[in-house]
């Protein structure tokens, strides 16, 4: 059952292949349907009031390197495999690339296949294997649709996050090494008995590997980069699921799997989650360009998915995995959005831009869900950015009060810089050279206003989001 | 520089018999076929400003003074639904033009003549209404204002009871190939305009079947100069600022008569509407839009957004068939015909044509000219 959420993509991959070439998109979205429905049915039958694995499947694959093809989900997962599909389904509807579409979405579907992948692996070299998957067909995304920079931003992509999966690769080598386990196993690494040194040390490993991904500050210097030269839908890929890998791995390895070295870093940890957190929302008040405020706003958010790791409370580990969720939906959601203003004024830059929520001649809807995204953002009640951003303040509180206090700011400073860009962008009066706009097809909001209805619905009804977790994280905490 | 080259242009084009808005093919169709529908909104507006002029005298709380007379719940559902001619525009129009005022309409409503009959009129109607009568005894000076606004009212509905069919007459004539240029359509009005100069504006109201005079004929009112002028300089150039962004008392005279002071008339309107002071009359564009004719509309559907912006399109049309008819008004009003050779003659339309180009400095005027 589960293999489907890895299969699916790939089915559809070769069907893009072998199709007639005016059926490519259509098989692609077929094949992304078809991995949400999947997806659906996979999660209707997940148990919400059981912790632990789920739905396992193991078939032997390379045993003398302690490789075994071995999937399963759990609370952690679940959720992050819906915000997968959904993201990949939207992606593949968002708009065709100009050349090459059978290589477009194949590598999409691809990307999508990997990242399922990576949060279903029960072995951690098939987390690597899952996790450095995606790193090819994500660098070609950029480096093939991407802007004016693209070889420049793809190749910084390609080398931070080949640094981050050696890391990786180092850090489970060292793991199974030093646990004596004998394989990869995962629930086997687990529960071997682990020196605290060994655990702090591989913690640093893996802290820097998935750092890189995140991105944590000072590692993020690829993000700003590869968002602003690549096209919307791997924007939109991007932010919305490709970062939850690093803060998975995370939550997983660090906060269930070597949870005593966790705890030891668990200070500085919440001290480098503020310092993202202040340093992506200052850096997003001084871009011009749209997408880098997006950008920068990203690297603040996933900040308060660290800070919320590490508190480790019950409450702050459901946070965590709400914001990743609540993340997903909104940096994908602003990204269709700048995007769409992008294909339509062929410009992103805010010195530019002005008045464009003007009712006839602008963008007014895609105005209205521009500063509906914003405020989810920025926590405004009664979406799910509220949500998730409480619940990581009210989870950390206890812990790092300081700390907490401070990621406050960082909401503050999403409200300003987010303010800054719907003021400069959509406000005002529309000037005569963004007079003569071509119009915005449904199908180009399609993606967005199916993101928004997200939104504002888990806000409504946050239990929809945090129940799958809540059996599963919350005996996770030692706090 | 380049601004004053364009206004050099237009002088010119004026003093040569043109028009403010070049003449051009593509000019003359969409102001002609904008005019038509502008015609016949205004057959409906007409109708309704009459009507309430005298079946609406002195009810203060006319609920159904948009119906015309005909009540019933599928008019009603599609009031409220607002598929239907706004006429609120015609009543902001003609509070624009009670505002600003019309100096000699004002000068006859200032009079003791003109009290004494509404005095009279207002007696009548309140005969027998306690509520009325005590209200008149409190405030003497609100139904008078109010008998005030009917006058306006029903002026405004005449001027436009001119104005209707001189623009559908001018879209058939278009028809019959008897209109190429701007000047042909600058000519048509202006002539309708001289022909209807001195018919006579009078007001009067029936009450219990007796027949009150208001504005009698002795009152010696000419549709030019109590109606036309002053609703050009009322909607032209001045009104539109009054939605909620600019407060003053008009009957305490507080509306200053400095022209520098508005800026915001349908000359000015913005095209690119954000919803702040100056807006077009988006309810006009809203109801010229379902009487446009096909040329116009193909005309619009051929640009990147088609019909999806059609509201801007039409307020930037109708500006431009607004401009024909400031032209006709600077034509008639000119000192000497604009295209005199006379040294003389021409150094005094010279001099009048600066007071007007530069009075529409701050206009859409050069962003019409292409």
């Amino acid at each position: 059952m589960l293999s489907g959420l890895v299969g699916w993509p790939l089915l559809a991959m070769v069907g893009v292949w072998c199709c007639p070439a005016a059926w490519v998109r259509r098989v692609a979205l077929a094949g992304g349907a078809a991995l949400l429905l999947w997806t659906g049915w996979v999660l209707a039958q997940f148990d919400v009031q059981t912790a632990g694995w789920q739905m396992g499947e193991q078939v032997p694959w390379l045993g003398m390197l302690g490789l075994n093809y071995a999937l399963a989900v759990d609370g952690l997962s679940a959720p992050l495999l819906g915000l997968n599909s959904l993201v990949l389904l939207l992606v593949l509807a968002s708009e065709p690339p100009v050349v090459r579409p059978r290589l477009y979405y194949s590598l999409v579907l691809l990307t999508g296949a990997a990242v399922a992948g990576a949060f279903l692996a029960q072995n951690v070299l098939l987390f690597f294997l899952f996790y450095d998957l995606e790193l090819l067909p994500l660098y070609l995304l950029i480096a093939v649709w991407g802007g004016a920079r693209r070889d420049y931003a793809a190749i910084k992509f390609l080398v931070y996050t080949a640094i981050s999966g050696l890391l990786l690769l180092a850090a489970f080598f060292g793991w199974a090494v030093l646990s004596g386990a004998g394989g990869f196993d995962y629930e086997a690494l687990r529960t071997q008995t682990l020196g605290l040194g060994a655990q702090v040390g591989l913690l640093v490993l893996l802290l820097l590997g998935l750092g890189i991904k995140i991105p944590l500050v000072p590692l993020h210097t690829w993000l700003p980069d590869a968002h602003v030269e690549a096209s919307t839908p791997v924007s939109m890929l991007l932010a919305g699921v490709l970062l939850k890998l690093g803060t998975y791995g995370l939550v997983r390895f660090g906060v269930q799997g070597l949870p005593q070295g966790w705890r030891v870093l668990a200070p500085f940890l919440a001290g480098w989650a503020v310092v993202s957190v202040l340093y992506g929302s200052l850096m997003a008040i001084g871009q011009q360009d749209m997408k880098r405020v997006v950008a920068y706003s990203s690297i603040g958010h996933m900040g308060y998915v660290l800070l919320a790791a590490a508190a480790a409370t019950p409450v702050a580990l459901v946070a965590s995995v709400a914001q990743m969720v609540s993340h997903g939906l909104i940096s994908a959601l602003l990204f269709a959005l700048v995007g769409v203003v992008y294909r339509v004024t062929g410009t992103r830059d805010l010195t530019q831009l002005q008045g464009l929520l003007a009712p006839e001649r602008g963008l007014p809807l895609v105005g209205s869900l521009m500063i509906l995204a914003v405020m989810a953002s920025s926590g405004i009640p009664g979406m799910v950015g509220f949500v998730s951003e409480f619940m990581v303040f009210r989870g950390s509180w206890p812990v790092f009060p300081v700390w907490t206090l401070l990621a406050m700011v960082g909401t503050g400073l999403t409200s300003v810089y987010f303010l800054l860009l719907v003021n400069r962008a959509f406000f005002g009066r529309l000037t005569p050279a963004l007079a003569n706009l071509p119009a915005v097809s449904w199908g180009q909001r399609l993606p967005a206003i199916v993101l928004a209805m997200l939104v504002v619905a888990l806000g409504w009804q946050p239990a929809w989001l945090v129940r799958w977790s809540e059996a599963t994280v919350t005996t996770w905490g030692w706090r | 520089m380049k601004a004053a080259t364009a206004v050099a242009t237009i002088k010119e084009r004026l003093l040569q018999g043109g028009a403010l808005l070049p003449d051009t093919p593509e000019n003359v169709v969409e102001v002609v076929a904008i005019l038509k529908s502008y015609g016949v909104v205004l057959g409906y507006y007409w109708e309704n400003l009459i009507y309430m002029s005298q079946t609406q005298f002195l009810v203060l709380f006319p609920f159904f003074k948009y119906f015309n007379g005909e009540i019933n719940w599928r008019k009603l559902l599609r009031h409220w639904n607002h598929d239907r001619i706004n006429y609120e525009f015609a009543e902001y129009c003609m509070r624009a033009m009670l505002w600003h005022g019309s100096p000699p309409l004002d000068r006859y409503l200032d009079s003791p003549e003109f009290a004494q009959l509404a005095e009279r009129a207002i007696q009548a109607k309140i005969r027998g209404n306690f509520l009325l009568q005590l209200l008149h005894g409190f405030f003497p000076e609100f139904l008078p204002e109010q008998v005030k606004m009917m006058v306006y009212t029903s002026v405004l509905g005449q001027f436009w009871r001119v104005m209707s069919p001189l623009f559908l007459d001018l879209w058939e004539r278009y028809q019959r190939g008897e209109i190429h240029t701007i000047k042909d359509v600058v000519d048509h009005i202006r002539a309708g305009l001289v022909q209807a100069a001195p018919q006579p504006i009078t007001y009067g109201v029936k009450i219990r079947g007796e027949f009150y005079p208001l504005v009698p004929e002795t009152a010696g009112l000419d549709f030019l100069t109590a109606a036309a002028v002053p609703y050009v300089e009322a909607v032209f150039f001045r009104s539109f600022p009054f939605m909620g962004t600019v407060s003053y008392n008009a009957q305490a005279y507080q509306i200053p008569a400095d022209q520098a002071d508005f800026t915001y008339g349908a000359l000015y309107a913005d095209p690119l509407p954000i919803g702040g002071a100056g807006i077009p009359p988006t309810l006009l564009m809203q109801d010229m839009r379902h009487y446009l004719p096909a040329e116009l509309r193909q005309r619009y559907q051929q640009t990147p957004r088609g019909l999806g912006d059609v509201r801007v399109k039409i307020c930037e049309s109708f500006q431009k068939s607004m401009f024909c008819v400031t032209t006709a008004a600077i034509q008639a009003l000119a000192p000497y015909p604009l295209t005199s050779t006379d040294p003389q003659e021409r150094r005094a339309n010279e001099a009048y044509l600066d007071q007007w180009l530069q009075r529409l400095r701050d206009s859409r005027l050069l962003a019409i000219q292409g």
